[in-house]
C-alpha cells in the first residue's frame, strides 16, 4: 500500500511544465465534481475519463507506470467499495463506485507523475501554510529517501548474519533496527541543526 | 486506514477538515512556543522516519505481513503536538505524492491518525503512567511500555471508530456494517501495533535513555498543558458531532448505542473464537448485557496479554 | 599587494569537553589572506573541533567581549555578538554532506544562505548562478540532493558557501570518501578559488599539492607549523603524530605534480 515508487516521470511535457499550483488546483476540482456526482450518472464519469486520458496522452506519459501505479492502490480500493454491495445495495452502484474512485486515484497519479514536491511545496508557502510545518516537510522528503537507504544497510547487515528467519526473531530485529534509524535520525538532526545555524537560520 | 476520495459527504469532508485545521493550529503553535529551537528540524527527521518506518514488513502469516502506522511511537517520543505535525506531514506526503489518501479526505484522514491517536495515546499514557508515581519520580520501564501498550491499541481502535462513523455518516456504508469491520480488525491490528511500538521504545531506551524521559515532553509548562487541553477537546467535539446523529434518530438512544456495542462484541468474538459461543453467556438472557459483557472480557483480556508482554519487555536481559 | 591584515589570527585558544577532556590545548596561529592552510593530524587530534570554533558553532565557548576574543577574522573579534557576521564570512564545508545539504533542491539549498541575509530576490538568483558556476555545476538547478553523487553534494555545499560571499573557507576532510576523479576535480575546484582556505585533511598528497603551509596538530596541541614539503618530508615528526610521509616525496614520483 505505501510502496517506495516514486512516480516523478522525468519528462518535459506541457504539463510538466505547468504551473504548479494551476495542476494541483485542477486536481482538487476534477476529484471534487468527480465525488460530487449523483451515483449512476455515467455521462460524468465517461466525460472525467475522457478528460484524463486525453491529458495523459498528449503529456506522453508512460503509461505502463501509470496502469501499473493505479492497480497497486486499487486493492485498498476495491475493499472499501465491497461495503454497500455487501448490504445488497446492487452491482451497478459497486462499479460506479469504483470507477469514480479510479478517476481520482488516477488524477493524483497524473498530478504526481508530472509535479516535484518542490514545487508543490512553494505553493503551500505561498498560500501562507505555517513555516514550521513546510520545514517540516521539507526536511522529511529531502531525507526521506537518505533515511529508506540507511533502513536498507541495517537490513542488509542483519540478513548476513541472520541463519533462520522465524517471525518471531524477525519482530525483535525489526524493532531493533527502527530504534537505530530513530537514534541515527535524531542525530542527524542536531548535525543538521548546526548546518542550518551555520547558514543564519533564524528558527 | 487513509480513505481515499469519493467516499466522504461533502458535510463529513468538510467538518473533519476544519476540526484537523484547528488541532494543526493549536499544535503548530504549542510547538513554536514550548520547543527548543534546536529540536525544529527533529520533526522533519522525525516523518522521514516514520515515513521509512511504515513501509517495513512485519510477517504476520502465510505470507501477509503488518506495518508499523507510528502515531503512538511518534507520541512517545516527541510529545502529543510534534506528533500532530510529524504524522500530518506524512500524511501530506502519502495523499500528494503517492495518491495514499484521498484529497478531499485529507481532513479526515488527518483528524483520525494525526489528532485523534496522539492525543488518546497521550492521554492513557499519562494516566497508566500516574498510577502510583509521584509527581517527580520518573515511572520505571516495567510502566512505561505497559502504558505504552494500552495507548498504543486503545488509540488505533479509538481512530478506527471515527473513521466508521465518518464513513456510515457520509453514507458510504452502514453503522452497524462499517463500526464492527472496521473496529474489529482494528482490535487486531492494534495488537501489533502495539507490540511494534513497545518493541521499539524498549530498544531505544536501552541503547539511549535520554532520548526518552520528561524531557521528550517538551516543557510540561502551563501553556503546554492548555495546549493539550485544547486538542483533547476537539477530539471530544469531533465524537459527540459523530455520535449524535445516530443517538439521536432513535427514540431509546441508549439502547440504540447498546445495540451497536453488541455489533462490536460479536465482530471480537468472531475473531477470537471464544469460549462464549453465540456470544451468550450462560444463564444472562438480555442481548445488551452479553453484548457487554463480551466486549469487556474482550477487552480485559487484551489488557492482560499486555501486562505479561511489558513485563517480559522489560526485564533487564532482552 | 597582499593585505597586511591576517585574514585569520588565533591566539591561545583552548576547549575542554563537558567531560573534562582537553580538544584544544593553547593554539596559536595566523592565517594570511588568500593562503591555503592544510591542517592536519590523526583521528581525535582535534582538527574538527577548531574548524567548529572559526564557524562559532560551539556557542558555551564563545567569549562576550571583544577584549577576550581569542579568535580574529579579519580583524574582527569572534564574539557571541558578532555570530551572525562571523558565519558569513567563515564557511565551513562539513565532513558529511548529507548533513549540511538540507533543502530539497540544489538551487534552493544554495539560496538558503543569501535568504537568511535578506537580500533581494535577484541579487539571490545572481548569486546562485554565480556560486554554481564557480563549483562547475551550472544547470544542476532543479536537481535532486539524493540522486548527487557525493562529490557533486560536497560541491554544492560549497556553492552555498560561496553565495554567502565568505572570506575564509574551512573545508573538514572534503575528499574523505570521494573516487580518485572526485578526488583530482574537487582538488582543482580548490585550486581554483582566490579564497583563503583552511583545510583538515588526512589526504596528504592533496595537501601536499595545494596548500602553502601545514599545521600539525596532535592532542589539541600544534606539534608543528611551517611550509608543506618541510613538514611532510620529515619522516620522523609524521610517523610521531600518527601520519605518514607521502610517498612521492620518497621516490620520483612518475606523475610529475605542480604546484
Amino acid at each position: 500500500m505505501r510502496n517506495t515508487l516514486h512516480s516523478y516521470q522525468e519528462l518535459n511535457s506541457w504539463l510538466h511544465r505547468s504551473n504548479a499550483a494551476a495542476k494541483l488546483f485542477a486536481a482538487i476540482l476534477i476529484i471534487l465534481i468527480t465525488t460530487l456526482f449523483t451515483p449512476g450518472y455515467w455521462p460524468g464519469i465517461i466525460f472525467v475519463t475522457t478528460v484524463l486520458i486525453s491529458i495523459a496522452t498528449s503529456a506522453r506519459l508512460h503509461w505502463p507506470a501509470l496502469l501499473k501505479r493505479l492497480l497497486l492502490l486499487e486493492t485498498l480500493a476495491i475493499g472499501i467499495a465491497l461495503l454497500p454491495l455487501l448490504q445488497g445495495r446492487g452491482l451497478e452502484l459497486f462499479i460506479f463506485s469504483l470507477a469514480r474512485i479510479s478517476l481520482c486515484l488516477f488524477t493524483m497519479i497524473l498530478l504526481s507523475s508530472t509535479t516535484r514536491f518542490a514545487d508543490i511545496l512553494s505553493v503551500l508557502w505561498q498560500l501562507k501554510i505555517p513555516a514550521l510545518l513546510i520545514t517540516t516537510l521539507a526536511l522529511m522528503y529531502r531525507y526521506l529517501f537518505l533515511l529508506q537507504e540507511e533502513m536498507q544497510s541495517l537490513n542488509r547487515a542483519r540478513n548476513s548474519r541472520t541463519f533462520t528467519p522465524q517471525r518471531q526473531l524477525i519482530w525483535r530485529l525489526n524493532a531493533d533496527l527502527l530504534a537505530q534509524l530513530f537514534i541515527r535520525s535524531s542525530e542527524r538532526a542536531e548535525r543538521i541543526y548546526g548546518a542550518m545555524k551555520a547558514r543564519g537560520w533564524k528558527g | 486506514m487513509h480513505i481515499p476520495d469519493g467516499f466522504l459527504s461533502l458535510p463529513v469532508a468538510t467538518g473533519t477538515a476544519v476540526l484537523a485545521i484547528a488541532g494543526l493550529a493549536i499544535a503548530i503553535r504549542d510547538v513554536k512556543n514550548n520547543l527548543p529551537e534546536k529540536k525544529v528540524p527533529l520533526l522533519g527527521l522525525a516523518a522521514a522516519f516514520i515515513f521509512a518506518a511504515q513501509m517495513l514488513n512485519f510477517p504476520v502469516a502465510a505470507g501477509t505481513s503488518g506495518h508499523l502506522t507510528g502515531a503512538t511511537l511518534a507520541t512517545v517520543l516527541l510529545g502529543p503536538s510534534a506528533a500532530v505535525i510529524v504524522i500530518s506531514a506524512v500524511l501530506i506526503l502519502q495523499c500528494l505524492m503517492f495518491a495514499d489518501g484521498g484529497i478531499t479526505a485529507l481532513g479526515a484522514n488527518i483528524f483520525n491518525l494525526a489528532v485523534v491517536v496522539p492525543v488518546v495515546s497521550y492521554v492513557i499514557y499519562r494516566f497508566i503512567i500516574g498510577f502510583g508515581t509521584s509527581s517527580n519520580a520518573e515511572p520505571d520501564l516495567f510502566k512505561k511500555l505497559l502504558a505504552i501498550l494500552i495507548a498504543a491499541w486503545i488509540s488505533i481502535v479509538a481512530a478506527s471508530i471515527f473513521c466508521a462513523f465518518e464513513l456510515a455518516l457520509s453514507n458510504a456504508a452502514a453503522l452497524q456494517l462499517v463500526l464492527p469491520a472496521m473496529s474489529g480488525v482494528h482490535m487486531v491490528i492494534g495488537l501489533g501495533e502495539a507490540a511494534i511500538t513497545a518493541f521499539v521504545i524498549a530498544n531505544i531506551v536501552r541503547l539511549r535513555p535520554d532520548l526518552l524521559g520528561s524531557s521528550s515532553y517538551v516543557n510540561n509548562t502551563a501553556d503546554n498543558e492548555r495546549s493539550f487541553f485544547a486538542l483533547g477537546l476537539i477530539v471530544s467535539l469531533a465524537l459527540a458531532i459523530f455520535v449524535s446523529p445516530f443517538a439521536s434518530s432513535s427514540p431509546d438512544g441508549l439502547e440504540f448505542v447498546a445495540e451497536q456495542l453488541g455489533f462490536i462484541a460479536s465482530a471480537t468474538n468472531l475473531l477470537t473464537q471464544a469460549p462464549l459461543p453465540d456470544y451468550s453467556v450462560p444463564g444472562i438472557e438480555s442481548l445488551m448485557i452479553d453484548s457487554l459483557l463480551v466486549g469487556l472480557i474482550g477487552t480485559l483480556s487484551a489488557f492482560v496479554f499486555a501486562w505479561f508482554f511489558a513485563r517480559w519487555l522489560s526485564a533487564p536481559n532482552t | 599587494m597582499m593585505n597586511t591584515v591576517n585574514a585569520l589570527a588565533i591566539n591561545q585558544l583552548s576547549y575542554h569537553y563537558r567531560d573534562g577532556h582537553t580538544a584544544l590545548d593553547n593554539v596559536t596561529f595566523t592565517v594570511k589572506h588568500g593562503e591555503r592552510l592544510g591542517l592536519i593530524g590523526p583521528n581525535g587530534a582535534g582538527k574538527s573541533t577548531l574548524l567548529q570554533h572559526l564557524n562559532g558553532l560551539l556557542p558555551d565557548s564563545m567569549p562576550k567581549k571583544p577584549k577576550d576574543a581569542v579568535i580574529h577574522v579579519y580583524d574582527r573579534p569572534v564574539i557571541s555578538d558578532e555570530l551572525g557576521k562571523i558565519r558569513a564570512d567563515v564557511g565551513l564545508l562539513f565532513q558529511d554532506p548529507d548533513d549540511q545539504l538540507f533543502c530539497p533542491t540544489v538551487w534552493e539549498d544554495v539560496a538558503f544562505g543569501p535568504q537568511q541575509l535578506s537580500l533581494d530576490k535577484n541579487e539571490i538568483s545572481r548569486r546562485v548562478t554565480d556560486a554554481l558556476n564557480a563549483v562547475g555545476l551550472s544547470g544542476y538547478e532543479k536537481r535532486l540532493p539524493h540522486h548527487l553523487s557525493r562529490g557533486e553534494k560536497h560541491r554544492v555545499c560549497l556553492a552555498g558557501i560561496l553565495a554567502c560571499d565568505a572570506k575564509i573557507l574551512a573545508l573538514d576532510e572534503p575528499t574523505s570518501h570521494l573516487d580518485p576523479r572526485g578526488r583530482r576535480e574537487f582538488k582543482k575546484l580548490l585550486k581554483s578559488l582566490a579564497i583563503t582556505q583552511i583545510i583538515a585533511s588526512h589526504d596528504l598528497d592533496m595537501v601536499a599539492e595545494i596548500c602553502d603551509r601545514v599545521i600539525v596538530l596532535d592532542q589539541g596541541r600544534i606539534v608543528a607549523f611551517g611550509a608543506t614539503l618541510d613538514i611532510l618530508g620529515d619522516e620522523e615528526l609524521m610517523l610521531k603524530h600518527g601520519l605518514e610521509k607521502p610517498h612521492f616525496l620518497s621516490h620520483h614520483h612518475p606523475h610529475s605534480f605542480n604546484k
